[in-house]
């Protein structure tokens, strides 16, 4: 479902050219849940966003559902990731002028979905937010707004749903209902997942991991190393 | 589907007060457009409608000998309202007396414009009336019936044939104020013109062909006559007919025009500022649709959606307001408008219309296209920039939209491409300044105690927001400045050019001997009045031994087309004098003695020495009356022409002339309630002329009255708009503000200390603006005044003083209250909200 070759990612500052990726060859199948984890400032969020399509490397090759995502411009890019990609990130990104409902109905509006607000409603009934359709983000507590953006996530039947750290802004209680809700919904939808985080359990809970240290995948999976390598 | 979406934004938005500043915003610009074009129209068209009447039409063709029935004939096809006039000199007999007179001869459709007063009594107000005499009377100026010594009734000679006398003239629209009008006044109809027998070949006669109608209609017309027109037949508006009032309008539309191009630039930033606040807010928006799949044609097509709905209904609404301030605004001035104010055309509504999108695309769109830009991993990492993609484009765009919305309103690309370069050279200037500026505000902050150290590090830090923001500033109140100085000079000028007790009789044809007498009579009834001076028809024969006609072929075979002024060889009035008259000034050569004997000197008017090449020291010889004098130039004289008093081309030095008959002439002020002096003057010295340019002088007034008042109508609206930008200005950096002052009370300031460095922080920002502002403005009035206007410059030190104060309060003031929230918020609410 993702596959990338020797990608590879630099950025120019004032103190010169500074590698955040380099060498990453990594295989994902169909409906599996694959963990990167690594500790801050590993890189690992930039390969999410690199192979999400929100970012564009400056080597290698990125296929995502077997298109060559390296080849397509913005405007292409940005069909692929209505198509095939949902995602769920650490500060929600609910647009806060919007309510609930509208905010999970915006995926299926911009494809020109007619039953956007059906598929919405069912959703929003699914994640537990049946009472709160019509409030608006900031009347909803973090747990609330991170399950409005699952609910999104899932609106636009997407093959892969990216996590970037879904839990980090939530408590633990929350957090774990949240991961919970999030398998749940990835078995019954048959998704593909990629999970960016440092939580080693919730990485556990993934099919397997992939450990993410100064830009470059060290092994995958050593459970002992990462935890060491995290914890440092 | 992206219309719904687009609907749902915009609704949203609407609601959480994002959209507000905006719709505020571009309503104010469209309203007020819609405001000022429709008043302006509307006084423009009752100003010029009252000028017509200068001319008793629209338009006239004047000619020394009949036109082209052809063309008279196109003119009813085209449906125009025609009248004809026929002046001539002529003398006119009563039983006992006889007097030159300056014959007027109209049909039965004169005055096109304007109206006629008449009275069964002279010098008095009689009755107001639309058409001129009937065959077989003539109607005759108030003075003419004492000089003649006739009443209303009374038979007079004219020619061979006789005309009832039937009323005295008190008012013509047409009378015209030059001297080309000497004579008393007798009106009579054209029809009667053969009878008399006056009119023979080689008479001195001027046809006027007068039209009125649409203003279209007679400018096709005009396009139409203009290459049939021998090449010494002139066709002329009020304009160009009447050269006061003519320039006096002129001024002032160009000013009424400056003014709504200042406040359109003016509304347009206040949009940008608005629009870039509200892209600003929509980065994030716009990364969340991105990572959802919205491409960014999509964004663009999404956010085009929004702001095209946005401008329907703020111009829509824009102009409804502009619509009833209008009609507001002219009920409250109708009493003091002595015109009435025909009704408002369909044209402003549009210009309101169009500005209200040209300006939302030129100047909204710019920011609004930086949003396609944006990077969708900005959801990730929010320090990603935006992209500069289409800031070329975006910028091309608020180009072109500027300068065809000035051109568009001015129709002058002159004036357009004018104001928009010094706008550019002196924003590129400005903002060096303005960086400077906050450079030495770095260095004084750093001796500063800690309110004045916070208010200007912060300006520091938003160093360049801060330079934006001291331009915008800067440019707002320059703005203002510049249109209230041209304002103040145009009015000044305007006053100046006819002050209160001008001269506003003129009388001629005095004999040597009532001189005394009249001087003495003016004298005894307290009228203030000019010197008597002697008047002798003569012309210029030779210059320095050659014949002057010689030398003037041989001059214009060589000369410039363009050079303009009165020819030598022509017959003039000369005068002599010992004291240089009022408001002449030598500009080269000198002024003699008062008490000066010897040979004959002369002074020439400057036009007239640059005309036919004359300077100090050439020896002229004249022909005076069959004799020769000859006299050498011992200066050149500039002369202010619209003074309203006796004014010479050639005058002499005293004694040169003395042996020479001549008449006298003199001006003086009269009011209108003691014009029965002049029954008694004329009376008592039949033989003289009294050329009554009271009316006239009246009209200018009461004309540079409105236009005033015009003007200061759109100072204040424009003075609106600026407040508005300031207002917009200081609401783009509200966010920056908030959290910056929510982080200080976090960290223990007090409200006292983030207050003081708002206040220091806006009254610094002013204090710069203001500088700015004037040094601008004083750049930008030499350049208007001296080129748009032809008015004479002068440098205004208040400026510099007006400048930096108006700045530093008026920013500080605005700044100050319209961020009082930022002080009131609790800074958790502030927090909280910043995530």
């Amino acid at each position: 479902m993702i596959k990338t070759i020797d990608l590879g990612k630099t950025v120019q500052t004032s103190e010169g050219q500074l590698t955040i990726l380099k060498g990453i060859d990594i295989e994902i199948k169909k409906s599996e849940a694959v963990a990167i984890v690594g500790a801050s400032g590993s890189g690992k969020t930039t390969l999410l966003s690199l192979i999400a399509g929100l970012d564009t490397p400056s080597q290698g090759q990125i296929f995502l559902a077997d298109q060559e995502l390296t080849a397509m411009d913005e405007e292409q890019r940005a069909k692929a990731r209505g198509e095939f990609v949902g995602f769920v990130f650490q500060a929600f990104q609910l647009l806060d002028s919007l309510t609930a409902i509208e905010n999970v109905m915006l995926p299926a509006e911009l494809k020109g979905d007619p039953e956007a607000e059906s598929k919405a409603k069912e959703l929003l009934v699914r994640v537990g937010l049946d009472h709160r359709m019509h409030h608006y983000p900031r009347q909803l507590s973090g747990g609330e707004q991170q399950r409005v953006a699952l609910a999104r996530a899932f609106a636009s039947s997407a093959k892969i749903l990216f996590a970037d750290e879904p839990t980090g802004n939530l408590d633990t209680k929350t957090g774990a209902t949240i991961i919970d809700l999030l398998f749940e919904l990835n078995r019954e939808f048959g998704t593909t997942l990629v999970l960016v985080t440092h939580d080693l359990r919730l990485a556990e809970r993934c099919d397997r991991s992939i450990l993410i240290d100064s830009g470059v995948i060290t092994a995958e999976p050593i459970q002992a190393k990462a935890s060491a390598l995290i914890e440092s | 589907m992206r219309l719904g979406l687009a609907l749902k934004l915009l609704w949203r938005d609407w609601r959480s007060g994002e959209l507000t500043l905006l719709l505020v915003s571009l309503l104010i610009a469209v309203g007020t457009v819609t405001t000022i074009t429709l008043f302006v129209d509307r006084l423009q068209q009752a100003l010029l409608a009252e000028s017509a009447t200068f001319l008793a039409a629209d338009r006239v063709i004047s000619s020394n000998q009949p036109i082209d029935p052809q063309i008279l004939t196109e003119a009813r096809t085209r449906g125009l309202g025609q009248a004809e006039t026929l002046t001539f000199l002529s003398m006119v007999f009563s039983s006992e007396r006889a007097q030159f007179a300056a014959v007027k001869a109209v049909s039965d459709t004169y005055p096109l414009r304007g109206e006629l007063i008449t009275s069964d009594k002279p010098f008095e107000f009689g009755e107001i009336v639309t058409s001129g005499p009937p065959p077989g009377e003539i109607w005759l100026e108030s003075r003419l019936l004492p000089s003649l010594d006739v009443q209303p009734g009374d038979v007079l000679d004219l020619g061979v044939t006789s005309f009832v006398v039937s009323k005295a003239l008190i008012k013509e629209p047409d009378k015209g104020g030059g001297f080309s009008n000497t004579g008393p006044r007798v009106l009579m109809n054209l029809s009667d013109v053969p009878l008399t027998e006056v009119v023979q070949p080689g008479s001195r006669l001027t046809y006027r062909y007068l039209f009125s109608g649409e203003k279209q209609a007679l400018d096709d017309f005009q396009a139409w006559v203009e290459p049939r027109l021998d090449e010494n037949v002139r066709m002329f508006g009020v304009k160009e007919g009447t050269e006061g009032i003519g320039n006096a309008l002129d001024r002032a539309e160009r000013f009424l025009l400056l003014g709504g191009l200042l406040g359109v630039i003016l509304a347009g930033v206040a949009i940008a500022l608005s629009a870039q606040r509200y892209s600003l807010r929509h980065y994030d928006h716009v990364a969340i649709l991105k990572t959802l799949g919205a491409t960014p044609n999509g964004i663009d097509g999404l956010f085009i959606t929004i702001f095209v709905l946005l401008g329907l209904i703020g111009t829509l609404l824009g102009s409804g307001v502009g619509y009833m301030a209008q009609i507001g605004i002219s009920a409250a001035l109708q009493p003091f408008i002595p015109v009435e104010l025909p009704a408002p055309g369909m044209r402003p509504i549009w210009l309101g219309l169009t500005t209200g999108f040209v300006c939302l695309l030129s100047f909204a769109l710019p920011p609004l296209l930086k949003l396609r830009s944006t990077e969708p991993i900005r959801v990730i990492r929010r320090d990603i920039e935006v992209g500069t993609g289409s800031n070329r484009l975006a910028q091309l765009i608020g180009v072109v939209g500027t300068i065809g919305l000035m051109w568009w309103y001015s129709e002058d690309i002159e004036l357009t491409l004018m104001i928009f370069s010094g706008g550019l050279v002196a924003l590129l200037v400005l903002s060096g300044l303005a960086f400077i500026l906050l450079k030495s505000g770095r260095v004084l902050g750093m001796q500063a105690g800690s309110v004045w150290r916070l208010a200007l590090a912060g300006m520091q830090r938003r160093g360049q927001e801060n330079t934006m923001q001291i331009l915008v500033f800067g440019l707002a109140i320059m703005l203002l400045l510049i249109l209230f100085l041209v304002r103040t000079s145009l009015i000044e000028n305007w006053q100046a050019q006819i002050p209160v007790d001008a001269p506003n009789h003129f009388a001629m044809n005095i004999s040597p001997e009532d001189v005394e007498p009249i001087r003495n009579l003016l004298v005894e009834n307290d009228i203030r009045s000019q010197p008597l001076y002697p008047m002798i028809s003569g012309r210029i024969s030779k210059v320095n031994g050659e014949v002057a006609k010689e030398r003037e072929e041989r001059e214009t075979q060589t000369d410039d087309q363009e050079e303009r002024g009165p020819r030598a060889t022509s017959n003039r009035n000369l005068t002599y004098a010992g004291e240089i008259p009022d408001d002449n000034l030598i500009t080269s050569g000198e002024w003699w003695a008062a008490d000066y004997v010897g040979p004959a000197l002369v002074s020439l008017e400057k036009d007239l020495a640059a005309r036919n090449g004359l300077k100090v020291g050439d020896a002229l010889e004249f022909t005076i009356q069959g004799r020769q004098l000859d006299a050498k130039v011992s200066s050149i004289r500039s002369v202010a022409w619209d003074n309203m008093q006796p004014n010479f081309y050639i005058i002499f030095s005293p004694a040169a002339l003395e042996d020479y008959p001549s008449t006298f002439m003199t001006s003086f002020h009269l009011e209108r309630e003691n014009k029965i002096f002049l029954n008694g003057l004329l009376r008592e010295f039949p033989t003289m002329t009294v050329i009554e340019v009271d009316a006239i002088i009246e009209q200018i007034k009461t004309i540079i009255t409105q236009v005033t008042m015009a003007i200061e109508l759109v100072l204040g609206l424009i003075l609106i708009s600026g407040a508005l930008v300031l207002l917009a200005s200081i609401q783009a950096s509200m966010d920056e503000r908030f959290k910056q002052h929510a982080i200080l009370r976090t960290l223990g300031a007090g409200r006292r200390l983030v207050m003081g460095s708002l206040v220091i922080e806006f009254c610094v920002l002013g204090l710069f603006a203001g500088v700015l502002a004037a040094i601008g403005a004083e750049i930008t009035v030499y350049g208007l005044e001296e080129q748009i206007f032809e008015l004479d410059y002068e440098p205004n030190p208040m400026l510099w003083l007006l400048g930096p104060v108006i700045g530093a309060v008026l920013i500080g003031l605005i700044g100050t209250i319209a961020t009082l929230k930022v002080v009131r918020t609790p800074p958790t609410i502030v927090l909280r909200g910043l995530n």
